[in-house]
């Protein structure tokens, strides 16, 4: 999709639906400048807009929904279903509500005889060719054309030609393994194909023929490569597009809803998870404007029968023989606690990517108790000047809704597009409506915009604070400049030294906006903000060094320790809710529950806490994570102080107060302090190639204990792979 | 098709935003005062035939040379320079005055859509984009122009360029016109080799440049904002209105679309001035007019004639006649497929001009007539241009799409008698529901044929559907 | 106070006896009644319990109401009893309802977060 915003600078585009459609915060900060505002009648309620306000933008002010199929709000203006055409007095014609900017006086009349009529017009055109097949649709009962035909089409059919030629059938097309397509139902909204442009910024989608043969597709048989493709899914307003995974297991009345967080990645989107039968039958997203809009990664939308393979469902001890065997709750009580009793002092935890706030505090106050401090996280985070002391060093402080502001961001060390798929979409959104520039110093990725790539060499990175680079100048000019620095670049051995750098970086750029914060870290796991904020120490170095006689696993499954770190007699417990690695080490197996199955608080990038609800009940003999911990403290004989979720949250809320405080994401401060011990830093860096794990979609879609567990994600790899090595 | 997409009965009611806003004050100037593009009262009462001098296309049949040596022989490029010097606005008013309105088919006032490019500038460059993808059926006057009179259409851009104050034309054939595209360019060429084009054209201190692009052949490239599309390269589907291609236009910028024939007239309006043009034909229909005359004549032919002649005197004169006699005649589609036909009784005295057809519930078009005798299967006709439009609509907004493959499919039936009396009136209901509701004209190009032959014909309709149920009750027993 | 206590006493409408002796006799009558017919209900029921254990758990369930003094209530109970008795005697009953005699089938709901983690009733 070509940048809109060449047109948007030049008067005379503004009236340009294109550019009135799309939310941009930019957008709205233009209004701002522009108070003069007209005044219209929606069903002769007087409304005062913007100029440049599309009708249907107007009548939704006063309340009045137009019907719509290819309207979207997050989407350029198309135009082109024709359903929300609605009268307005003196004009002959109906004007098509979605892309008409009101002028002066106008009186729309949306519920008018030449409105309705022409409605149930467009309605019966769309169900010319649309089949009769709602009872076998995925869509039926949450489909656009079903409610709208309900609503404001014609009470019975005068489709004479079925008996003589019948409906267009269109055949199918393999977009891969994700979204299954039925053509013959697509109404041509080409929703999917505006987003996959704009937001997704993958060109894979279009129309070819012409007239009633037009079909949407991918012009050649190919799959949708991109890592937000389900989305087209929920954009879809017809069964056309529909999951492939869920194809024929539920229907919308039947489910059950539950509002949740995602954890797949440390964005934090807001989902809602369908079950039935004790069963997650699906994820889609929820609207939370500041995080994840209305989109959802494919990962944290795909990856849920993960959820029910590989799965822990009974605690497990290892005999004599080697072998893990299956025990009852009592037997693994004590059996661990004997240890821990024996251990004494020497314990320790590694807390992995999916731990909860609960747990990380009741682990904490467990071991505290023991009278041990060793406790990790199993990624890294520099120690070196502030550490992690000061909050300001570790989140991603301009939030992710501000990085569709910045007018340069620069990235070092991540590839978003992979790590965070909706950040990168904020970026993306930036690019294209903002005059976004973006650069980025790591190994050359295909971040779905244009950017500049400096190379991988951290020398880069010490010329831009010596104020060397040919950019260096572009950094410091910019009036809402954004440094993103990837969480896996820190993890170097020298990343206190890059951290310290990029402090520095930090305080030579001038930003114009107050309260911007140029410092943002990317995180990868969900967990691993919370862990950091209630007093974890980063990596497991600590544990290397103490070789304690237990090591409590959080599901720590990447591998960041194994048992030749350890002396030979350390007694290693999981308690996590995938047999991963982290399992496979274990001497004990405590199955804890996944994020589906507690209610739980996360903290994501930006240090926003929210909460998981109790979608289905955890497997077999699993149990809620923090209450095993209590649990197995009352046997050894330290009893943890809370016995209810109430309880704990309460524990939470004496710790770090804002981990309750729900939705909300709390600033840091003492940047400058941050700063100013940042220099206290001596180390240097090294001449090492930045690197990222994730380079290529393939990478993407099995990154953890439960998306490794799930075979949809597989089958992705492989259709990847398999579409990488095709000629188109 | 230029322009058929866009023609009088619309435009006096369909283009309700963009009337409202911009022309208030232009209209009252155009209609009421005495200031250029005031009508000359009407006193004249005869129209037509056209006496030879006063022709502008002098080389339409291609008997004399058409190249750069030739075209200077008959006046072309006498004196351009003068012309532009003069200015945009005294182009303008000469144009106004003349009355001339677009030759595509809708007929928008053309020195009001010049004046529009008037605003003061933004920094974008303008442009001049010209229709030549002439696909409506039945007509072929564009095709005659740049064959054997390429240099009026490239000195008509240059002229055109310099009232709008473009920095560039660009004339968008139709692919399947090969030689008139290769004519073209050469007259292009000749013209930059001439100096009349690039910088300095003509020497009058104006840079010009005229490209050429060659469309693939879809009728829907002649509407003006699918052209632009597809000179942008992308698939030529027409854009949402507004903002109009005034605001923004190819390449995002300002831009005037108008047909071949409008631009190539414009040379001969400026030299022998907009009263001398306008003393043709009846007030706000003045001109000289390309008519293509084909089916049931004897004489098929494409003639340059005075706007307002009579048709029958045209088809009499130019035609020769119809076919067995004019007692013979059926029906005509007057201004190009997709415009109403009329029959016999109506064609006796109706005048070949936008005022005189609207009166006749059909529309001039593209001034191309299409003459049907007795021996027609009127209905068949009519089907055939119905599956034209169903091949050609773009698929882009649903009422086109969907709706005219069902009229379609319906028609062909019709043909056959194979269907109920009352599906005639629920054919007639489709079209008004197609009608005015997409995006661009091609579906209402393709609703108003059908309008015509059920206004005018419903009797044969239900005569065939008669005898086609007649004949299935003998055939079941 | 007393007065009109007594009175109303006295106007009570007799259930089955009219005195306190008259009442002892149906309670040993009903309990005569259940003991002969406990050797069948141990064979039909076939639960596993003895007559010997029976008929202590028919003493039993006799003598946990020995403190009931009022009439009307033991005439009540009398009724329940041979209600009880026939339905088990006409084997309406099933072996639970037998057993449920002998041991509550309804465990006590844990209260302590330990029991309640062990047995998942959280």
């Amino acid at each position: 999709m070509l940048r809109t915003t060449l047109a948007k600078v030049l008067n005379g585009a503004q009236f340009s639906p294109k550019n009135i459609a799309v939310i941009t915060r930019a957008a709205s900060d233009q209004a701002a400048k522009k108070p003069e505002k007209i005044e219209v009648f929606i069903d002769d309620i007087p409304v005062k807009v913007e100029p440049g306000t599309t009708v249907l933008q107007a009548a939704a002010m006063v309340g009045v929904e137009i019907p719509r199929f290819c309207y979207h709000e997050r989407l350029a203006v198309a135009g082109n279903c024709r359903m929300c055409l609605v009268e307005v007095e003196k004009s002959p014609k109906p004007v098509a509500a979605c892309a008409m900017p009101v002028m002066k006086g106008w009186r729309i009349k949306t519920d008018s005889e030449l409105t309705k009529k022409a409605r149930e017009g467009i309605m019966e055109f769309l169900l010319v060719n649309h089949p009769l097949d709602c009872p076998i649709c995925d869509q039926g009962g949450e489909c656009d054309l079903q409610d709208q035909s309900m609503a404001f089409g014609s009470d019975r059919s005068r489709f004479t030609d079925i008996d003589h030629s019948g409906k267009r059938a269109v055949e199918d097309k393999d977009i891969g393994p994700l979204i299954k397509t039925i053509m013959t139902r697509c109404i041509h909204c080409t929703r999917c194909i505006r987003f996959a442009s704009e937001v997704a910024g993958v060109d894979d989608l279009g129309t070819t023929g012409r007239g009633n043969d037009m079909q949407v597709g991918t012009y050649v048989e190919k799959m949708f490569l991109s890592e937000l493709s389900g989305n087209v899914i929920d954009l879809c307003p017809v069964g056309a597009l529909t999951s492939k995974p869920y194809s024929f297991t539920a229907r919308p009345w039947e489910i059950r809803k539950i509002d949740s967080i995602d954890v797949l990645d440390a964005v934090g989107s807001n989902i809602v998870v369908s079950t039935r039968t004790g069963e997650v039958m699906r994820i889609m997203p929820r609207v939370n404007e500041e995080i994840n809009e209305e989109w959802l990664s494919d990962k944290s939308r795909f990856s849920y029968d993960g959820l029910k393979r590989q799965r822990l469902v009974t605690p497990m001890l290892r005999d004599s023989k080697g072998e893990l065997k299956p025990v009852d709750w009592e037997v693994a009580l004590l059996t661990v606690a004997k240890q821990l009793k024996n251990a004494g002092p020497s314990v320790g935890a590694i807390a992995g990517g999916f731990a909860d706030a609960e747990v990380l505090v009741a682990v904490k106050d467990l071991l505290n108790k023991l009278g041990s401090e060793a406790l990790c996280t199993e990624h890294t985070f520099p120690l070196d000047g502030s550490g992690t002391d000061l909050r300001s060093s570790y989140l991603l402080n301009n939030k992710i809704a501000g990085a569709e502001e910045a007018d340069f961001v620069l990235l070092i060390g991540t590839n978003p597009r992979l790590e965070a798929p909706l950040l990168n979409s904020r970026l993306r959104k930036g690019y294209v409506h903002n005059e976004l520039e973006v650069a980025l110093i790591g190994p050359k990725v295909d971040l779905s915009y244009k950017y500049v790539h400096l190379g991988d060499s951290p020398s880069v990175l010490e010329q831009l604070v010596n104020g060397q680079h040919q950019i260096s100048k572009k950094l410091t000019s910019a009036k809402k400049p954004l440094i993103i620095i990837g969480s896996e670049v820190l993890e170097r051995p020298d990343g206190g030294a890059i951290l310290s750098a990029v402090q520095k970086l930090c305080a030579a750029t001038n930003p114009q906006t107050e309260n911007w914060k140029v410092l943002n870290v990317l995180h990868k796991v969900a967990s691993q903000v919370a862990a950091l904020d209630i007093g974890y120490t980063p990596g497991v170095d600590k544990i290397r060094e103490l070789s304690p006689k237990i090591l409590l696993l959080l599901g720590a499954d990447e591998g960041s320790i194994d048992k030749s770190d350890l002396s030979k007699d350390t007694f290693i417990i999981y308690l996590g809710h995938h047999g991963d690695n982290g399992a496979a080490v274990a001497d004990a197996i405590l199955p804890g529950a996944a994020y589906t199955e507690k209610q739980a608080t996360y903290v994501n990038t930006e240090g926003r806490a929210q909460q998981t609800l109790t979608a289905v009940s955890p497997p077999g003999r699993a149990r809620e994570d923090w209450k095993i911990i209590r649990a197995l403290s009352e046997i050894i004989g330290a009893t943890l102080p809370y016995d209810n979720l109430n309880e704990i949250r309460n524990r939470l809320d004496e710790v770090a107060p804002h981990l309750t405080r729900y939705g909300t994401a709390e600033n840091a401060n003492f940047f400058k302090q941050a700063e100013a011990l940042s220099k206290s830093v001596k180390s240097q860096i090294d001449k090492t190639p930045f690197d990222v794990k994730l380079k290529e979609l393939q990478d993407y879609f099995m990154t953890d204990s439960i998306s490794r567990a799930s075979p949809t994600m597989a089958k992705c790899v492989q259709a990847v792979i398999k579409q990488k090595q095709s000629k188109y | 098709m230029a322009g058929n997409l866009f023609r009088i009965i619309k435009l006096t009611k369909n283009q309700p935003g963009f009337l409202v806003a911009t022309t208030n004050n232009v209209s009252i100037a155009l209609y009421s005062g005495p200031p250029p593009g005031t009508p000359p009262p009407q006193t004249k009462t005869k129209f037509g035939p056209l006496a030879d001098e006063d022709r502008v296309f002098t080389n339409l049949y291609g008997r004399h040379d058409w190249r750069l040596k030739g075209a200077m022989k008959r006046g072309d490029w006498y004196k351009t320079k003068e012309i532009l010097l003069k200015g945009a606005d005294w182009i303008i008013n000469e144009v106004k005055t003349s009355g001339l309105r677009g030759r595509g088919g809708a007929g928008f006032p053309t020195g009001m859509k010049w004046s529009f490019m008037n605003k003061p500038g933004d920094g974008r460059p303008k442009y001049l984009v010209v229709n030549a993808d002439e696909g409506e059926p039945g007509t072929c006057k564009d095709r005659e122009i740049m064959r054997h009179d390429p240099h009026k259409l490239v000195e008509g851009c240059l002229i055109a360029g310099r009232a709008i104050g473009a920095k560039a034309a660009y004339i968008y054939i139709r692919g399947e016109f090969y030689n008139e595209a290769s004519n073209m360019q050469v007259a292009i060429a000749e013209a930059y080799q001439a100096g009349f084009l690039g910088k300095n054209a003509c020497g009058s201190g104006y840079d010009f440049d005229v490209f050429m692009h060659r469309g693939a052949g879809a009728y829907i490239c002649g509407e003006e904002t699918a052209l632009i599309e597809s000179i942008e390269g992308k698939q030529g589907k027409p854009r949402l209105k507004p903002p109009f291609p005034a605001d923004v236009g190819v390449f995002g910028c300002p831009t005037t679309v108008n047909n071949v024939e409008t631009i190539a007239v414009s040379p001969t309006i400026c030299r022998r001035s907009g009263s001398w043009f306008a003393s043709f034909g009846r007030t706000r229909n003045s001109g000289t007019k390309l008519f293509n005359i084909s089916g049931h004549v004897n004489t098929p032919c494409t003639v340059e004639e005075e706007m307002s002649i009579p048709l029958k005197e045209l088809i009499e004169v130019h035609g020769g006649g119809v076919q067995g006699g004019w007692d013979n005649l059926l029906a005509i589609i007057p201004g190009g497929s997709s415009t109403p036909l009329i029959p016999k009784k109506v064609c006796e005295d109706v005048l070949m001009d936008f005022d005189g057809l609207v009166a006749a519930q059909t529309s001039l078009g593209t001034a191309a007539i299409i003459v049907m005798n007795k021996q027609t299967d009127i209905v068949k006709a009519i089907a055939r241009l119905i599956m034209f439009y169903k091949h050609e609509s773009c698929g882009q907004c649903t009422p086109c799409r969907e709706g005219v493959a069902w009229m379609n499919k319906m028609i062909y039936r019709f043909v056959d008698g194979n269907a109920k009396p009352e599906e005639i009136d629920m054919l007639w209901e489709i079209s008004k529901q197609i009608e005015g509701h997409s995006i661009c004209a091609l579906a209402d190009g393709a609703a108003w044929p059908v309008q015509g032959l059920i206004r005018h014909f419903r009797p044969e309709l239900e005569e065939r559907m008669r005898r086609f149920n007649e004949q299935k009750v003998r055939a079941s027993n | 106070m007393a007065q009109p206590l007594k009175k109303s006493l006295k106007q009570v409408k007799p259930i089955l006896s009219l005195d306190k002796e008259e009442a002892r006799k149906r309670v040993l009558h009903l309990y005569k009644a259940w003991f002969r017919q406990l050797p069948y209900i141990v064979r039909r029921y076939d639960i596993p319990k003895n007559v010997e254990q029976c008929r202590s758990k028919l003493r039993e369930e006799f003598t946990k109401y020995d403190d009931i003094k009022d009439v009307r209530v033991i005439d009540m109970m009398i009724i329940k009893g041979q209600m009880e008795l026939k339905e088990t005697v006409n084997v309406w009953k099933q072996k639970g309802h037998i057993m449920a005699y002998f041991k509550d089938t309804i465990e006590p709901k844990p209260t302590d977060f330990l029991s309640k983690f062990l047995t998942s009733k959280d």
